[in-house]
């Protein structure tokens, strides 16, 4: 690990101010960054850690929306009665992220601002159509996530907090790469007023939505609507652990198994 | 098996007494060990599997602060340090020795423990970096300028055996080291034309690795004053270390010690040294401080020895009947980057045949050099590989020419009646009741119920399959092994012994040997090793050699201890020895009451001026053996699995295991064994893989990110049992289990995979059986159909 600066500032306005100096960089859990500096892949001037800002960690519902703070560690999220309750969908997602140890460090605004291609809080924020707030502005879901470690974040924008909007039904299937047990494949789909939405996560360099599938679940909304549904391979992920035509044929697989949970 | 031992003696299941230290993070691991101003040293690594070194520039390295001294492959030369003394072979008399066809010696790599002139695989070490701090020396580490010239690279093993692939070495005609013949071929090549059917296979049993909990670290010191080395390194053995070492830094074996406390697994591919084990203590010498090095896990899988790789065509000939006539083909294994161990290759093609009876075979054995990380003997060195082969070119038999599995197994297995039975290679096995473990381990596994549970899985959409594997497992290794008893007039026995206890449970189980023998309490026995100081003699933690060769020196000495502490006792008793009793750790006149202890005696040997001298002093005795003869432990194997057709999904929904131990001394220890054992063995089967970039020959897998490792909640509670048939090799019938677990456990899970997409007309599948293999097999019958 190089050397770098530590700062623990308590609000956001000052940790925005922190992070404008230098070539400083945000540490939320950590999980992925600490890691990554300790194996020198990434250096920085300062780490601004967010752990002390106490305003945007939490959980607490608005309207017709769940808002979960960005600082909120996915333990705290799984365990939440309230999210239990409106949205079991992404207390299941959160339950399921990593082991122990990552879900009681790691957090939600750190896993979206990672932007991790097989990361599992992206696929709720597209196929929920969710907004980030920032302490700028805010964010349409559908246009955060730009590429593989890319977000629509400008350097030193920090993200105060999702507002989901909560969704007649939905469900979280996520198939494991047996190694990291990073999604293989994640799917992420939702029913409202607004339609249906199917985000996947794991299969391409960014998480994306799966288009086809949902106009074909709006009509029905049951795993049998997919049939003969297919999507093509080119633009998908191919590694040691699944070809791009094994994930495009599991894309459509797990949608339907997610479609079955939601049901 | 019973958790509640009813006391400490052999046969019962002892809770390990090593534990609670374990558990509780108070072992010493060889990273625990930190000597007053130590230096610590970082590895400049390859980054190309394949360049030839220009030219190393360490001038900006050395001008970060805290960096100490810059070392290559060259100081390392002009130091006179030596290439390290691989024995390539095993030269157990048991083994079958592997010659050249035309008569040449092996082609053997001079290996040093930095690249000379050219680095021949990722991760190969180029430079070291000696500094205050790790970080320094890693600072130092990025600021070497090295000036390659990159050269095509070659990894795949059938590929690295062709005429025209990229050359490692430029003085070798080929990268083909060994090619050598065993067998009968011109009596197998009669038997394959007369046969009436032929089962063939072609496979690559995939090259994985170790992966120890404990990383790999070294500390190394020099005494000028004495002019002696010390290394703090875990390893397989100590004693072996330090006779390498010895050569390496070329001085007399006494000018080195080695050390060693707890040792956070082994598996085989730790079992021997490394180049930092030499580079630590020789670089302490140059500065004149004790040099640390820790390898980091990401560095742990481009510098830790790999395993398995073994590329095999084979043949079965079978008559009408379905008796086995002959077996034959070619096994290709792959060293890696410097020849260090062809033994894998020596012990998998010496018992092709396994535990059937096999009137002659004939296989073409070849090992080649590639850019790949070198290979080392990975637990059941070789046997896996092949009885994979054999239990797979049985099953495809059974299926392709309608023969019952079982049956045909049965038919083809040696019986007790024929045993001692020298199998087509030459290798002699001793004694054992195959078709009893094999009935065993079907009636464990319910096979006679299995069709009902398939039908009921496939109410559930699931194919499920079964299948099943027997096993031989040639337990050789260095056969000299030697123990030092002592009986403390304070109540401590001593036992100094030349194994190592990598996670096995030493502790435990050779006090339960000396409580056994000596009648002492289990709390009263110490076990001495890893320091060759003390431990004079001993081969090390290999091929199930611990137990099997430690007890027997263990009981000689306790038989001698005896011997001698019935004489003291005889003057003490004031009678003759001949009337001496020895029971439970007590001495007495046969039929009379008063007794002295065990340690009253060694007092007395300590106390009494005119004993004759042998009994004078220390109560202690010592064994030094000599073991020539193989140990065979076998068992079956039988797994069941269930799939998603969909998704080509694997669940193993059932797992049961009959391995012959002889005479087990702690039952719960054993069942340790074998249960790691099959995850080891499963992990093969199913996830592991060390996957190489096929053109640029980088490693795909440098983290457990995507080195997939077999976890508990990959596995159902396994059926474990084991028979005891006493081997007739070891005076006291023990047959090793360290390796029996891993063993058939890549055959029998493959083997239940085909039989679960046998609806499919799937006839085989490679290792790892991962999802996407399975579903594509699946796929392409329907494409088929």
């Amino acid at each position: 690990m190089y050397d770098f600066d530590y700062y623990k500032p308590a609000s956001v306005a000052e940790a925005a101010r922190l992070l404008a100096a230098g070539d400083s960089k945000l540490l939320a859990g950590g999980m992925s960054l600490i890691p990554s500096l300790k194996m020198r892949l990434n250096r920085y001037s300062a780490l601004v850690d967010l752990g002390a800002v106490l305003d945007i960690k939490g959980i607490r519902r608005d309207g017709n929306f769940l808002v979960i703070g960005a600082m909120t560690p996915h333990a705290v999220v799984a365990a939440s009665a309230e999210v239990r309750k409106i949205l079991p969908a992404i207390a299941s997602l959160a339950e399921g992220i990593g082991d122990p140890l990552v879900r009681n460090r790691g957090t939600m605004g750190g896993s979206m601002a990672n932007a991790d291609p097989a990361a599992d809080y992206p696929s709720a924020i597209l196929g929920l159509g969710a907004t980030v707030v920032t302490h700028l502005r805010q964010i349409a879901g559908d246009d955060f996530f730009k590429g593989v470690f890319e977000t629509a974040l400008q350097a030193g924008e920090i993200i105060k907090e999702v507002h989901f909007p909560i969704p007649q039904k939905a469900a979280y299937t996520k198939y494991r790469q047996p190694a990291s047990r990073f999604a293989l494949v994640g799917v992420f789909v939702s029913k409202s007023a607004d339609g249906v939405r199917v985000a996947v996560t794991g299969a391409a360099p960014s998480v994306f939505r799966f288009t086809a599938a949902e106009a074909a679940l709006a009509k029905r909304f049951d795993p049998a609507a997919l049939d003969g549904i297919t999507i093509k391979p080119d633009d998908l992920n191919s590694d040691i652990h699944a070809s791009a035509e094994y994930r495009a044929h599991c894309v459509v697989e797990i949608t339907r198994r997610a479609v079955l949970a939601a049901q | 098996m019973s958790l509640t031992p009813k006391n400490h003696h052999i046969g019962q299941s002892v809770r390990r007494k090593e534990d609670l230290r374990l558990i509780t993070g108070k072992g010493r691991f060889s990273d625990d060990v930190n000597l007053p101003g130590q230096a610590y040293a970082a590895m400049l690594r390859s980054p190309h599997a394949h360049a030839r070194i220009r030219s190393i520039d360490s001038r900006k390295a050395l001008a970060i602060p805290g960096v100490i001294a810059v070392l290559t492959g060259t100081d390392l030369r002009a130091d006179g340090i030596k290439h390290i003394p691989y024995n390539v072979f095993t030269l157990h008399p048991a083994e079958v020795q592997l010659e050249n066809t035309d008569g040449t010696p092996p082609f053997v790599t001079p290996c040093y423990s930095m690249a000379i002139e050219k680095a021949r695989y990722v991760g190969e070490v180029v430079a070291m970096v000696i500094a205050q701090t790790v970080d320094m020396a890693k600072d130092g580490a990025e600021q070497i300028e090295v000036d390659y010239e990159v050269l095509p690279a070659v990894t795949a093993t059938r590929a690295a055996a062709e005429p025209d692939a990229p050359r490692l070495w430029d003085n070798a005609a080929s990268n083909v080291c060994v090619d050598a013949e065993v067998g009968a071929k011109e009596a197998t090549a009669a038997a394959f034309a007369r046969a009436a059917h032929i089962a063939r296979i072609e496979t690559w049993i995939q090259r994985v690795t170790g992966v120890p909990m404990e990383p790999r670290a070294a500390v190394g010191e020099y005494d000028p004053a004495t002019q002696r080395y010390t290394l703090h390194a875990g390893s397989g053995g100590s004693v072996r270390l330090k006779k390498d070492l010895a050569l390496i830094l070329d001085v007399a074996e006494e000018k080195v010690r080695v050390l060693m406390d707890d040792v956070g697994g082994n598996f085989g591919t730790r079992g021997m040294i490394y180049p930092e084990f030499a580079l630590t203590p020789w670089a302490a010498r140059r500065i004149g401080r004790p040099v640390k090095w820790t390898c980091e896990r990401h560095e742990a899988f481009v510098s830790d020895f790999q395993g398995r790789d073994l590329a095999v065509t084979a043949e079965l000939a079978l008559d009408a009947d379905g008796n086995f006539l002959a077996m034959r083909g070619s096994n290709i294994g792959n060293s890696g980057g410097h020849t260090g161990s062809f033994t894998p290759l020596q012990k998998g093609v010496e018992i092709m045949s396994s535990i059937y009876r096999m009137p002659c075979a004939h296989f073409r054995a070849r090992s080649v050099v590639s850019n790949t990380v070198p290979t080392r003997p990975y637990r059941s060195s070789g046997r896996p590989e092949v009885m994979f082969v054999m239990e797979r070119l049985i099953d495809i038999a059974a299926r392709d020419f309608g023969f019952d599995r079982v049956a045909l197994r049965h038919r083809n297995l040696l019986k007790s009646t024929e045993l001692p039975y020298t199998n087509p290679f030459g290798m002699l096995y001793d004694s054992g009741d195959y078709h009893d473990a094999m009935d065993k381990s079907l009636t464990l596994g319910d096979w006679a119920g299995f069709a009902a549970r398939k039908a009921e899985a496939k109410q559930r959409g699931k194919c499920r399959g079964i299948g099943m594997a027997n096993y031989v497992d040639t337990a050789t290794g260095a056969p000299r092994e030697r123990a030092e008893v002592t009986v403390h007039p304070d109540g401590r026995v001593d036992v100094v012994l030349g194994t190592i206890s990598n996670g096995q449970g030493h502790e435990t189980s050779f006090a339960q040997l000396v409580t056994e023998w000596l009648g002492v309490p289990f709390d009263s026995v110490r076990l001495i090793t890893g320091d060759t100081d003390i431990v004079q003699v001993g081969g090390g933690t290999h091929s199930g050699r611990s137990m099997r060769m430690g007890s027997v020196v263990i009981w000689n000495s306790a038989k001698e201890i005896i011997a001698k502490g019935t004489r003291i006792a005889a003057r003490l008793l004031e009678n003759d020895p001949s009337v001496i009793q020895f029971d439970n750790g007590r001495f007495k006149v046969q039929g009379a009451t008063p007794s002295i202890s065990l340690f009253e005696v060694a007092a007395a040997a300590q106390r009494l001026k005119d004993l004759p001298d042998d009994l004078r002093g220390p109560l202690a005795a010592f064994s030094d053996e000599s073991f020539n003869e193989a140990s065979f432990p076998y068992g079956c194997h039988v797994c069941e699995v269930e799939i998603d057709p969909a998704l080509g999904t694997l669940e193993i929904v059932k797992y049961s295991a009959v391995d012959d131990v002889g005479r087990a001394v702690n039952p719960m220890i054993i069942h340790g064994q074998v249960h790691g054992g099959i995850a080891q063995g499963v992990g093969q089967a199913l996830w592991e893989q060390c996957y190489y970039d096929p053109a640029s020959g980088q490693p795909l897998t440098g983290s457990f990110i995507d080195y997939a490792m077999p976890r508990a909640d990959n596995f159902p509670f396994f059926d474990a049992e084991f028979t005891e048939v006493p081997c007739t090799t070891h005076p006291l019938g023990m047959r090793p289990a360290g390796e029996g677990g891993t063993t058939p456990a890549l055959g029998v899970v493959i083997n239940a995979v085909v039989d679960a997409l046998s609806e499919f007309g799937v006839k085989h599948i490679e290792m790892p059986a991962t999802p996407e293999r399975i579903w594509r097999a699946i796929h392409d019958s329907k494409n088929i159909v």
